[in-house]
């Protein structure tokens, strides 16, 4: 049976769009480009919404819980940590004082919450390996392990966070993945069999290896390729989906009996993950889980369950004859949703965008400008594609799908929400145009503003005159 | 039983005009840049403080306050105006978005919650198409803050440009809708809305006597040489509208009946321009195009005296007020023979100068036919002729016209116009249970 728990939570808000689609001027800065897709004030405002109903409140709880002794693991976002930055740097230094304590075991998470690893593994793996030095810079601690965007993993994403120098890395316990495993168990892909024949690999000349990014942990010294912990699908979802379903059989579910379900499941240990948002956001204080948090270290300890971090169940279990291998599908798993990526891609809706985030990240490759890329891979943010799965569908999905669309875009009408936000990539591709080198060449040797001035009839002393007021 | 105490004024009321067009050069494409500018002055100089919020010229200041501080020019989407430095339209749509969008949330917090922490009334009134949306929207944003009944909004229209783009139960339904004139009011009722009406106005400046000696001289060029020779006028933008098809022929067929014709003619850069200059040549007219650059009075006589003869002289080149003024007053007629007109401020000004207005017969409300005006009802540019003989032939009732047209645009002094526009806000606070202090 289980005696230890992993208890994974991860703090992310997205970067809405702004809609409408607001149309940006022509030959618009790229702060200004910037300004027209993105709701900041939309964002900010429910940043403080989350902030008053969960992010103190719950926070508050886990602090006082890791100081009782709980571990407990956590990842953040940095669309999450710049909003943090900028609107509340109080509930930061909270956050900070979290995971200063030694219970608790940071998380890596793809920085912008984007499917970037679908559009470009290799910026995918240098952008981890900043995000890490990024999360370090704010928090004093260096991830080992780490998540992905909606625990997304497959068989490329896992090598390219081995390319990256992870430890460990957590994905979710799906069974079309797991097959006939259980999710209780560590586990890796890597194949770490020596090969009949020695292969050659790409030949780096001296003094340039390693010189672009920097690895987390150089390859040499880790034992293994990354570590996988699997999240029990089930037991998180008891808590994350159904905790304050009224409909469910299980309902209410209170910490004794969420504690006995843990402590009598098979296996080494469980991984549970939910979004931090589940207490106060997802299920509100009066459905009582600040109450059940509360309560479950205590009903775990009596059962003999003891909660650890992702890293010390890797220290615990990683004797080989205890680490089993994962075969990894090419299209990856998510948390989200059945699991699959149908979650995001699966109307036609979201392939559209998806499409679109392509184009726009491709053009700005093309721009060479980091702050056009930075732009793009906002834009490939996986929300945008999660707020319209209830895209022509119906159902518990589509209810969590439409649950974090905004409120105000739903007085566009479900198509006009499409539209609308199909129209934020056109707008950007087309306002990202002009800074494609050639027309920057060619602009350039026209010398002078992007276009003349069309002379004034009337001078500007003049303004109060006849003509001026006709003109 | 609703009490209402006090009356509008200064002390208790203060103004927020949204409008696309406003006073720089930069923001003014018509007479809806003119009407916003000459309106908000007025009600400034009358003691209220007046807030403008429009497209202003990116390279002025983002306020700026004149009249004593009391009129605030607020130059919105300069940080989009700079992409667009062709004027206010240019760049239309992303300007009409950021105003939509930030506008409301600024008279919010910046005008309306102060104002009515000093206890004032705010009346803020949008003027035309661009402006329906942030009316709306700033209404609801009012609602939201509790404070919509304190408020008053109206929202004004000047031309039926882009009517389409109205949600008008939803503007009918948080504003109180007005227009310019009886016709713009009857139109609008196909839109399922009751207009008020508030007229246009002018301001005192256009009733300044207009220099004799420059209107004799005028003349005497006009004339070319012969006294019996009409000098006629025509300005405004080369739109269908203005009927300048209409008034081209009249001039021809004036002339190839024996009463030759000096018509001067000032339009704009449409390319209507083209085809109205092009008639005019194939029917035999003379053109001389008069080019200059920003030229005085004195330059401006001299120029067409210089020009050499002609029926039409078309004057390309920047007419300051008092050239304009000056032509009104000795031109025998000028010709605002609109076929579509909301107001039709030309007219108006016309008569201020004490000049004869041929106007059409839609917006004016203030012109009578051979009482302060010309009035045509056709198309038929027989009528102008018509009409324009029957003056010639009786320059008792010319005198006449020219005397009680002067004292119509008295009536519509800005002054005049904001008490008729006070009595309705006053009617519209009382049905609202505004108490003013």
């Amino acid at each position: 049976m289980v005696a230890d728990l992993a208890i994974y939570t991860v703090v992310h808000q997205p970067r809405r769009l702004k809609l409408p689609a607001q149309p940006i001027p022509r030959g618009a800065s790229i702060e200004d480009i910037v300004r027209c897709i993105f709701d900041e004030r939309m964002n900010e405002r429910y940043f403080r919404k989350v902030a008053q109903y969960c992010y103190y409140p719950a926070t508050r709880l886990f602090l006082d819980l890791v100081r009782q002794g709980m571990q407990l693991s956590i990842g953040f976002s940095l669309s999450f940590l710049r909003q943090a930055e900028a609107w509340d740097p109080a509930l930061l230094d909270l956050f900070r004082e979290l995971v200063a304590e030694e219970n608790v075991e940071l998380i890596g998470v793809e920085p912008y919450h984007s499917f970037l690893f679908l559009l470009d593994l290799p910026m995918f793996v240098s952008r981890m390996q900043g995000m890490v030095d990024e999360i370090e810079r704010i928090f004093g601690k260096r991830p080992v392990v780490t998540d992905t965007t909606e625990m997304c993993m497959s068989a490329d994403l896992y090598d390219a966070l081995d390319s990256a120098g992870f430890r460990g890395a957590l994905m979710d316990g799906r069974p079309w993945v797991m097959g006939w495993r259980e999710s209780t168990h560590l586990y890796r892909y890597s194949d770490e069999e020596p090969y009949p024949f020695p292969i050659e690999g790409k030949k780096t000349p001296a003094g340039t290896r390693g010189k672009r990014t920097q690895k987390l942990l150089p390859a040499k010294e880790r034992e293994s390729g990354p570590y996988l912990l699997t999240r029990h699908l089930e037991l998180s979802d008891d808590v994350g989906y159904r905790f304050s379903n009224q409909g469910w059989s299980s309902y209410p579910l209170y910490a004794d009996t969420y504690a006995s379900w843990i402590a009598n499941t098979w296996g080494d240990f469980l991984l549970l993950g939910w979004d931090f948002e589940t207490f106060g956001e997802h299920h509100r204080v009066d459905s009582g889980i600040f109450d059940f948090m509360r309560a479950l270290p205590g009903e775990l300890a009596r059962r003999g369950v003891t909660t650890r971090t992702p890293s010390a169940l890797i220290e615990r279990y990683k004797d080989p004859e205890r680490v089993y291998h994962l075969p990894l599908p090419v299209f990856p798993t998510t948390w989200a949703g059945s699991g699959g990526m149908e979650f995001f891609l699966g109307n036609s809706a979201q392939q559209a965008i998806f499409q679109l985030m392509g184009h726009v990240y491709g053009l700005a490759k093309l721009t060479e400008h980091p702050d056009l890329l930075d732009l793009a891979i906002w834009l490939a943010q996986s929300d945008n594609l999660h707020l319209i799965q209830w895209f022509g569908r119906s159902g518990p999905e589509a209810e969590v799908s439409a649950y974090f669309t905004p409120n105000e875009w739903w007085s566009l009408g479900p198509n006009g929400v499409i539209h609308e936000q199909q129209q934020v990539y056109l707008n950007a591709l087309h306002a990202m145009e002009p800074y494609l080198p050639p027309r920057l060449i060619r602009q350039a040797r026209r010398k002078g503003p992007a276009r003349p001035r069309r002379k004034r009839e009337v001078e500007p002393e003049l303004e109060m005159s006849y003509m001026a007021r006709r003109a | 039983m609703i009490e209402l105490d006090g009356a509008i004024s200064p002390k208790n009321t203060l103004f927020v005009l949204l409008c696309f067009e406003g006073p720089d050069i930069y923001s003014t494409a018509g007479g809806l840049g003119t009407r916003v500018s000459e309106l908000s002055e007025a009600l400034a100089t009358l003691g209220y403080t007046t807030h403008l919020i429009f497209i202003g010229d990116p390279t002025k200041p983002a306020i700026e306050h004149r009249v004593d501080g009391r009129l605030v020019l607020k130059r919105w989407s300069q940080w989009i105006s700079k992409y667009y430095p062709n004027g206010v339209y240019d760049g239309e749509e992303q300007k009409l978005y950021d105003y939509n969008e930030s506008v409301p949330y600024h008279i919010y917090e910046e005008i309306v919650r102060p104002a009515l922490a000093e206890g004032k009334m705010p009346v803020i009134m949008g003027e035309d198409w661009h402006t329906a949306e942030v009316t709306c929207r700033t209404s609801d944003l009012l609602h939201w803050f509790g404070v919509r009944h304190k408020a008053l909004v109206l929202w004004n229209l000047n031309s039926l440009m882009s009517l389409h783009r109205i949600n008008w139960g939803r503007l009918n339904f948080v504003t109180t809708i007005c227009t310019v004139s009886k016709y713009m009011k009857h139109r609008m009722w196909s839109y399922g809305v009751n207009p008020l009406v508030i007229p246009n106005g002018i301001p005192t400046r256009h009733l300044t006597p207009v220099d004799q000696n420059a209107v004799t001289r005028l003349q005497e060029i006009a004339h070319q040489g012969d006294p019996r020779r009409l000098f006629l006028f025509k300005i405004g933008r080369f739109d269908p509208d203005k009927r300048w098809m209409m008034a081209i022929e009249a001039a021809a067929r004036l002339k190839y009946s024996g009463h030759p014709v000096t018509i001067f003619v000032r339009g704009g850069i449409e390319p209507h321009g083209r085809e109205v200059l092009q008639h005019a040549y194939q029917l035999g007219l003379h053109i001389r195009d008069i080019e200059a650059r920003r030229p005085n009075l004195e330059q401006c006589l001299d120029l067409v005296a210089n020009a050499g003869p002609a029926d039409i002289y078309n004057l390309r080149f920047f007419l300051p007020e008092e050239f304009v003024r000056t032509i009104y007053n000795a031109a025998d007629a000028t010709l605002a023979n609109s076929g579509h007109e909301p107001f039709g401020l030309v007219a108006l000004e016309v008569m201020a100068a004490e000049g004869i207005a041929v106007t059409g017969s839609t917006g004016e409300d203030y012109a009578i036919s051979f009482e302060n005006a010309i009035v045509t009802e056709t198309d038929d540019p027989d009528e102008i002729v018509g009409y324009l003989l029957h003056l010639r032939r009786n320059p008792e009732e010319q005198e006449r016209i020219r005397c009680a047209g002067r004292r119509t645009a008295e009536q519509f002094l800005w002054d005049q116009v904001i008490e008729n526009l006070v009595g309705k806000l006053e009617f519209l606070a009382r049905k609202q249970n505004i108490s003013l202090a």
